[in-house]
């Protein structure tokens, strides 16, 4: 399955792209699809653990299962005001 | 405190907030409960510039302005409620805001409090408002705002900006995600971007601070179109969302009540301060206030010494030191914390 993966702040300066696309074994799960991102994105592997995960725009956590289409976005947390 | 017959600022009371009555969802009584209520604002830079500038004008009864800084040049490209005057004399950032506060709006009661914000004082600074609101910059102090207002069971608003980005988010305690359901762990300082590292932009402060303001409306006057979960948005990208956010039942805060923040012994001695080149030590054995004046007459031997009602300037071995009188100082001149407890110790005191 395939699924988008957007970023946001922090994570899309360090990717430099806003979205991309993740070929993903079916049934696998938000955790899944952040370990195979940080492996991938070397930039990416220290900013993911802090951030906040959503799945179509709904809160997910670490076990979430992750379907065809859908729509993951990591979002830091931002410290500045 | 005014009340709807009042007159005060050149004009009748109804006519001074018109513009917002006749808006539905305040109403009349709406105004009233506005002006009854009472709001802490903690930090007061760019984001509690924004904050206090339109609770004030909306007219809420009594704000309270807690800061630790003072005004510089480069806060007043986003600091709004600062000018060159303020950054010439170094006045406290509280102090400024409550100045042009009162000119703005002399019916609202404005107590400004010059002060870091710590486990030691979190509840005190806390005490007897309806509402907290984040114009922190830095998540030590946010972390510890959360704690603090779950266990004070008083609501509060996260709001975080950096470059073109900015997040707000309602926390009410025990019926709304709380900071920790979102974030469970603080991010660790050199984690995550500052505004010396990313900048800043003014329109998304003013696009937070117009989010999280009128969140604060909405609770205040006790509206049911409260928004849930995250929203966060990109100036630059042209992107604005919010996602949903349920409590977390496994949340170390607001789920099993553990406030380790709020119940920390005070264990960091300094701080860097966002895009400033500066760290703040304070001193974690504290006498009592610290003489202004007998430091000043010390340290005028050793460098330029400038002193206010609010704090002593010193130049010396080419930093610039700023002590207030909680002892409290900010070390300008460098972001090593090493480096600014040696200056402290040597200049100060141990």
């Amino acid at each position: 399955m395939q699924v988008r993966i957007r970023y946001f702040a922090a994570l899309r300066e360090a990717v430099g792209e806003a979205e991309e696309a993740l070929d993903l074994p079916d049934g696998a799960t938000v955790a899944q699809a952040r370990g195979l991102l940080a492996e991938r994105r070397p930039a990416l592997a220290k900013l993911l653990p802090a951030c906040a995960a959503a799945v179509n725009r709904g809160y997910a956590q670490a076990e979430t299962p992750l379907s065809d289409g859908a729509e993951l976005v990591f979002i830091p947390p931002l410290g500045g005001g | 405190m005014s009340d709807s017959q009042g007159q005060h600022g050149g004009g009748h009371v109804s006519d001074r907030y018109s513009r917002q009555t006749l808006f539905a969802g305040i109403g009349p009584e709406g105004q009233r409960r506005l002006a009854s209520a009472s709001v802490a604002i903690i930090g007061c830079g760019a984001m509690g510039s924004a904050l206090a500038n339109n609770l004030a004008r909306a007219g809420i009864g009594r704000l309270r302005v807690v800061d630790r800084d003072f005004v510089e040049v480069n806060n007043l490209q986003r600091q709004t409620l600062y000018d060159e005057a303020d950054a010439a004399s170094a006045t406290p950032k509280a102090v400024a805001a409550a100045n042009r506060l009162r000119a703005v709006n002399s019916a609202v009661e404005i107590e400004p409090v010059v002060s870091d914000f710590t486990a030691d004082n979190a509840l005190d600074l806390l005490d007897g408002v309806d509402l907290a609101l984040d114009g922190t910059d830095n998540f030590e102090a946010r972390y510890l705002l959360n704690d603090a207002c779950l266990k004070m069971g008083i609501p509060w608003i996260y709001s975080g900006v950096i470059a073109a980005y900015g997040v707000s988010m309602t926390v009410q305690p025990h019926a709304t995600a709380c900071l920790r359901c979102a974030f469970p762990e603080r991010p660790l300082p050199g984690t995550t971007p500052t505004c010396d590292t990313a900048g800043i932009l003014n329109g998304i402060v003013a696009a937070i601070g117009g989010v999280t303001s009128t969140e604060a409306l909405k609770l205040l006057v006790g509206s049911e179109q409260l928004a849930r979960g995250l929203f966060w948005m990109d100036l630059w990208e042209n992107i604005a969302e919010r996602i949903e956010l349920p409590r977390q039942p496994d949340c170390p805060a607001c789920g099993l009540g553990e406030y380790e923040y709020l119940d920390a012994a005070l264990s960091e001695e300094t701080a860097t301060l966002c895009g400033r080149n500066a760290v703040q030590v304070r001193p974690l054995q504290r006498g009592g206030a610290l003489d202004l004046a007998e430091l000043g007459r010390r340290l005028a031997p050793l460098g330029e010494v400038a002193t206010n009602e609010y704090l002593l300037r010193a130049k010396l071995d080419g930093y610039e030191v700023t002590v207030f009188p909680d002892a409290r100082a900010i070390i300008k001149g460098t972001d090593e914390p090493s480096v600014a407890r040696t200056v402290y110790a040597r200049y100060i005191g141990s």
